[in-house]
């Protein structure tokens, strides 16, 4: 091809390749502006218009039911009459509006001209006053007066203009009238109707607000946020406020109305708690991922933000609808919505329980239960006892036979044991592994019963009657803390105690002698036992041991169990001892201990790599430090760090905890792991329920650290209300009573008269005396005669009385005495007409005590002023039922009007403030009464 | 089937047998440049190479590896790299057999010779190739967003933590040097070695023209250092190596668990622990003074002996100065390979190590 001097190319053939690439250039620059236009959360957004224009229209229609027609065409009629009316004074109306027209015109002149004097006279004095420029004097004064001249000109100005307003509204005053009232029924619907005109996405105003390039001035479709101040975000270098931008596509998550809508545009469940304005958690100060997890401030699409599906199901929804993949680079992915309460604890630190947070607070239950802080350490639970039994002397409770079978597999014994399984399991029941196993528990039996101090039980056992033994199992109030097998039927088998171990085949079990003097005095055989007295007679004790152990299991009892295999032991041994030394110097340390040394060694070596003292009390271990990992901050354990070994389960956190507690040596399978290296966390058998709840408080234990203005800090008084809570979960007064709504599992035997059950707990503080209270926890007595399950004594300390009186005051918001000093003063006459009153409304038919001898069935009256306070007994006789819904106590002031008219003149307040001096003098002190 | 084959090039991608193989085409491609260079042997390199290509993209590990955002400019660099190599020597090629039939070269005929404007002939195309790169920049935006990860967090470094992809040659110069070494020494080596070029090569041919037989040693150097060295190291830091920096082979999956066997020891320990059964002197000079032997044994005898055998009439040519850097920079670069070998055949860590002052060679 031949080309032009000096050229290498032919010319026009570049301008065509040019003007193809820069057409290209063009196409993708509006290609790149249109990808940078199009966002996911747009539409949505477009979609939520919709959303509220059907709520709206649904709104509309209601309103249109709720206007009545004939009202509203009267209405109409009436305005358009008052309109003809006032078009007679058209003429008038017409010169007004155009003076007034005239006077605007005349009021914005002046306010310009104002301005100029203000701003100038401003500048002046400036330069008079620090430029020293004083030749300015004259010049000030002049433009103050003009500014002076000018403002009263303004004032006279609105004043004509008043005048003149006044005058129109007079001349109009009919039309103004009919549009009121016609604006009075018409008016929430035409507000709607407005309101959903701003719904509909095809005006042109919204189309050029929304529209590419033009949406930088006033987008209505634009993202929306909410920026934390008192929850942070950790970027490493530095703390900065949290930022949420969910509410850009969960567009009514905080407004009432959309509850029925599907996401996002659903409401938020039980906004009185959670994002309503005047919750404990407003949406504007706690936002949305402190309590879900996700990374708020990702917009770009449903992925980036975070969001983890539930079910499998919703799983293979969301890969549909959104296109959904498993995230990478997500830092801190959302939980699974069953997992949400998970996000609580970060904010609620130092509670046992979370008020509310019920699938947490069951799960944080089921460790306490479990005892998994007394392997793990869990910062704040260091005030639990060991969830075991002490075993420091043991030998005299059970026999050596039952511990190792029992040691091997409790559930062969008991099918409900708390204790798990070591033994037996999927990572260990090879024969070459069961054979040191059963040489292990050989050993460690052997050396936990030699170690093991001589314990005497104080009374022997001696036959009595099962039958009323078994009565009074279940009416004394065992069964608030045991389960007992052969009482679980009928009303008993709501009954789901755990707090204690679950009874059965006692027969099979303990030492029947051990057993009689336990239900005696709990204390005589561990003194840090939470079981509580009874305060059984002797033939009771008798009555319920015998019929305890009148249950056997003789398959367990027959179980053989083979002696210790000597050489499995001292291969054991020297695998101990070659640790830190060589085979040589292991083979000769073994040999210088005797045969009974080598067994108790391994036992005190297998108690030590199980780990029984996490659960039980064993002497000479109070040192050592638990086996298992902590688990304050197990929520936030980085995913690679976690070794799923060779399972094939999603790499979730979550997954890995159900899948741990579901079978803890799961992760052995595959691996080539010697004896001494194998997986030791014992099998727990639990169900799902159980798994579920134990996994949200494992994800709740986060390393997040919110900032203090960001956290729950509690008031004085929930601290005292929270130590009392405390102390109440260590002797598991939630057994027996109902407190807030939590607890009482015993009342399901009384369901049918809760009368005859303990009582509810939640606002103790009101009803009884602090002073009371606490010398009542320590001698307990019969308040309401006619129960047959009684309040039992507890081995408090003072301390501990006086944390659950001050918590339960304290959350009753009432102070230590009240109206202590009071002196008891009758008016003339007063005494007899409340005795006479005391009479007439028969209080002494169900308070007999000390009345007559009929069997009471209301509590004695003479206690009843040193126990309950004042205000309180004023209130229960205006309305018992208020105070306790069950109760059986009649009103005797319904609607607050007396039946006895003749008494006091028939004056309630009167009345009962009589009653409240009779009581008192009839008073006196039970407890000073017992010294 | 599939596994095994799959198995076996895992296998052979190792380094010790990737490099090894290369080394070979290498040699053998360089003594065959004129087969090399035919459009032949271009149009069937293509064939084999997008075959390939195309069956190991049916493995999900392979796929994901080579199609993460972050590794779509290497592969655009392995192709281009490929091209241009291929196209230089095809291009000497022709001209290699122009100068041997007494023919001046292709960019040197009087056509060729023809001056021309440099506005429009010039400035125009680059013009246009910038409209058509930006255009083609902002559909690689869009299609392939910039592979955004979690903000950075200094306590918790993502595993592998990579250098940008021109800097994984350096990277995995580590895994054999020491980092004083591979990350200052011998990089400064090559930049002022670059820098050197036009003083110590004043040799006129093959200046505006491509040629091959005229310039063998400076084409072997530059596509030794070059090819087998930097962009083969590239290679192997961005697709080969994963968490840990562990060697995967191109169908294996990054299992950040995965174990290697690394026990490497140094030379002083070699001689003195292990063949002799003594413990290893306190003076730091004797300790390592094999490796210091060695050292000035290896930056003198091969010079001497090369300059003797065939190096006379090239040192008369250069002059001592430009030959005896030469040579030096030469030593500097083959150290690489030289060691890497002594790396995969004893295990050897240093030659010299004076770890005391962070001297490791």
């Amino acid at each position: 091809m031949k080309h032009e001097p000096g050229m290498a190319y032919n010319l026009n053939n570049l301008h065509k390749i040019f003007a193809v690439v820069s057409i290209i250039l063009l196409l993708t620059v509006v290609w790149m502006m249109l990808d940078d236009f199009i966002r996911p959360w747009k539409g949505v957004q477009v979609k939520a218009m919709k959303v509220e224009g059907q709520v709206l229209s649904k709104k509309i229609k209601v309103q249109n039911k709720l206007i009545d027609q004939t009202k509203l065409k009267k209405l109409t009629a009436n305005l358009k009459h008052a309109k003809k009316q006032v078009l007679s004074n058209g003429l008038k109306i017409k010169n007004v509006e155009a003076d007034l027209l005239k006077l605007k015109g005349k009021q914005h002149r002046e306010k310009i001209i104002n301005s100029k004097y203000s701003s100038l006279l401003a500048q002046l004095t400036y330069q008079f006053e620090v430029k020293n420029k004083l030749d300015l004097l004259d010049k000030l004064g002049k433009y103050k007066s003009l500014l002076e001249k000018s403002n009263d000109q303004i004032k006279e100005y609105k004043s004509r203009f008043n005048k003149l307003k006044n005058k129109l509204s007079e001349l109009k005053k009919e039309e103004i009238k009919a549009k009121k009232e016609l604006e009075k029924v018409t008016g929430v619907k035409n507000r709607l109707i407005e309101a959903q005109k701003k719904t509909d996405p095809t005006t042109p105003v919204w189309l050029l607000r929304n529209a590419p390039f033009f949406d930088y001035l006033d987008p209505t479709l634009k993202i929306s946020q909410i920026v934390l101040g008192n929850i942070t975000e950790d970027r490493y270098f530095r703390q900065v406020p949290r930022v949420d931008r969910c509410i850009t596509c969960h567009t009514f998550i905080d407004k009432k109305g959309f509850e029925s809508q599907k996401n996002p545009f659903k409401t938020h469940p039980r906004l009185s708690l959670i994002l309503g304005e005047n919750s404990p958690h407003p949406i504007k100060k706690i936002g949305c991922t402190i309590c879900h997890g996700g990374e708020g401030n990702r917009m770009q699409d449903f992925i980036a933000a975070g969001h983890t599906p539930s079910t499998i199901k919703q799983k293979k929804q969301w890969e549909n609808s959104y296109n959904w993949h498993k995230a990478i680079h997500i830092t801190r992915p959302m939980y699974k919505l069953k997992h949400t309460e998970a996000g609580c604890l970060k904010c609620h630190q130092g509670v046992d329980d979370i008020t509310y947070a019920t699938h947490l607070n069951k799960g944080r239950k089921l460790i306490r239960t479990y005892g998994c802080n007394g392997c793990h350490k869990i910062k704040g639970w260091e005030h639990f006892q060991k969830s075991g039994p002490s075993l420091v002397s043991i030998k005299d409770k059970i026999s050596k036979q039952f511990f190792k079978n029992w040691v091997l597999n409790p559930r062969d014994f008991n099918p409900k044991a708390k204790m798990p399984s070591f033994f037996g399991q999927t990572n260990n029941s090879k024969d070459q592994f069961l054979k040191r196993n059963i040489t292990e528990i050989n050993a460690l039996t052997e050396y936990i019963l030699t170690k093991s101090k001589k314990y005497s039980p104080f009374v022997q056992y001696q036959q009595g009657d099962p039958n009323t033994g078994k009565n009074l199992i279940s009416t004394v109030g065992c069964l608030g803390c045991h389960q007992v097998e052969s009482i679980s039927k009928g009303p008993y088998n709501k009954v789901k105690s755990r707090a204690g171990s679950y009874l059965t085949a006692l027969g099979s079990k303990v030492n029947p002698d051990w057993l009689v003097s336990r239900l005696l005095r709990p204390v005589h055989y561990q003194a840090s036992t939470v079981m509580p007295s009874f305060r059984l007679s002797n033939i009771e004790a008798n009555n319920i041991a015998s019929y305890l152990l009148s249950f056997k299991n003789n398959k367990f009892q027959s179980l053989p169990f083979g002696p210790i295999d000597k050489s499995t032991r001292d291969e054991l041994l020297l695998e101990y001892l070659s640790v830190l030394d060589t085979k040589k110097g292991a083979r000769a340390k073994l040999a210088t201990l005797s045969d009974a040394e080598r067994t108790l060694e391994l036992g005190h070596r297998s108690v030590s790599k199980y780990g029984c003292f996490a659960c039980h009390n064993l002497l000479g271990f109070a040192d050592k430090t638990p086996i298992g990992p902590e688990l304050t901050r197990v929520g936030s354990k980085p995913i690679s760090q976690i070794a799923f070994g060779r399972q094939t389960i999603e790499h979730k956190r979550d997954v890995w905890f159900s899948s741990h507690l579901k079978n803890p040596r799961i992760w052995d399978q595959g691996t080539a792991k010697s004896f001494r290296d194998l997986q030791r966390m014992p099998n727990f058998n639990l169900p799902t329920k159980e798994i579920e709840a134990l996994t949200i408080a494992l994800l709740a234990q986060v390393s997040q650290k919110i900032p203090l203005e960001g956290i729950k800090r509690l008031s004085p008084n929930e601290h005292l209300t929270e130590k009392a809570n405390k102390v109440m979960n260590i002797y598991n007064c939630r057994g027996c009573h109902e407190i807030d709504g939590q607890g009482g599992e015993i009342q399901k035997i009384y369901a049918k008269d809760l009368n005859f059950g303990p009582t509810r707990l939640g606002q103790e503080g009101k009803r009884v005396r602090s002073t009371w209270l606490h010398q009542f926890l320590q001698n307990v007595y019969k308040v309401r005669p006619a129960l047959k399950i009684r309040m039992p004594s507890f081995n408090l300390t003072n301390e501990q009385r006086n944390q659950i009186t001050r918590g339960l005051q304290a959350k009753a918001n009432v102070s230590t005495f009240e109206n202590n000093s009071l002196e008891l003063v009758w008016e003339s006459g007063q005494k007899e007409a409340t005795i006479e009153l005391f009479d007439e409304l028969a209080c002494n038919s169900c308070h007999t005590i000390g009345f007559s001898d009929i069997e009471a069935i209301a509590p004695d009256l003479h206690y009843a002023y040193n126990r309950l306070r004042p205000q309180w007994i004023l209130n229960w006789l205006q309305n018992p039922t208020e105070v306790l819904d069950y109760t059986v106590m009649p009103n005797f002031w319904f609607d607050g009007e007396s039946q006895e008219d003749e008494i006091m003149d028939g004056d309630p307040t009167r009345q009962m403030e009589a009653l409240l001096k009779y009581i008192k003098s009839l008073s006196y002190n039970k407890f000073q009464k017992a010294d | 089937m599939v596994a095994v084959i799959k198995d076996i090039i895992n296998t052979i991608s190792a380094p010790i047998y990737s490099f090894s193989t290369l080394l070979i085409l290498f040699c053998v491609g360089f003594k065959y440049y004129r087969v090399v260079g035919t459009k032949k042997f271009g149009l069937i390199a293509l064939g084999i190479f997008s075959v390939l290509f195309g069956l190991f993209l049916s493995d999900d590990n392979f796929y994901k590896n080579v199609t993460a955002p972050d590794n779509i400019p290497i592969l655009m660099l392995i192709m281009s790299v490929g091209f241009f190599t291929w196209y230089a020597i095809f291009k000497a090629a022709c001209n290699d057999v122009r100068i041997e039939a007494g023919l001046e070269p292709e960019e040197n005929t009087e056509k060729e010779r023809q001056k021309v404007w440099v506005w429009p002939n010039l400035v125009y195309i680059e013009l246009i190739a910038m409209v058509a790169f930006c255009a083609f920049l902002i559909v690689w935006g869009i299609l392939i967003p910039a592979p955004l990860e979690e903000s950075a967090n200094p306590t918790w470094a993502p595993n592998p933590a990579k250098a940008p992809w021109y800097f994984l040659g350096l990277q995995e110069m580590l895994v054999y040097f020491d980092p004083w070494i591979a990350g200052v020494v011998l990089p400064g080596l090559i930049i002022i070695g670059l820098i050197l070029i036009p003083y110590i090569d004043p040799n006129p041919k093959g200046s505006g023209y491509y040629t091959f037989m005229q310039r063998k040693l400076a084409m072997f150097m530059f596509l030794f250092g070059w090819i087998v060295l930097w962009v083969y190291l590239i290679l192997i830091g961005t697709f080969l190596r994963g968490p840990n920096w562990s060697f995967f082979g191109p169908f294996e999956p990054w299992d950040i668990h995965k174990v290697t066997a690394a026990s490497n020891i140094n030379l002083s320990e070699y001689f003195w622990v292990l063949a002799l059964g003594t413990t290893m002197p306190q003076n730091i000079f004797a300790r390592e003074f094999l490796g210091i032997l060695l050292l000035l044994f290896y930056l003198t005898v091969p010079i001497i002996f090369v300059t003797k055998l065939w190096g006379k009439e090239l040192l008369k040519k250069m002059g001592a100065i430009r030959y005896y850097l030469t040579a030096f920079l030469v030593l500097g670069m083959m150290s690489l390979p030289i060691k890497m070998y002594l790396r995969w055949f004893f295990n050897l860590k240093y030659i010299i190590a004076i770890s005391e002052f962070e001297l490791n060679l």
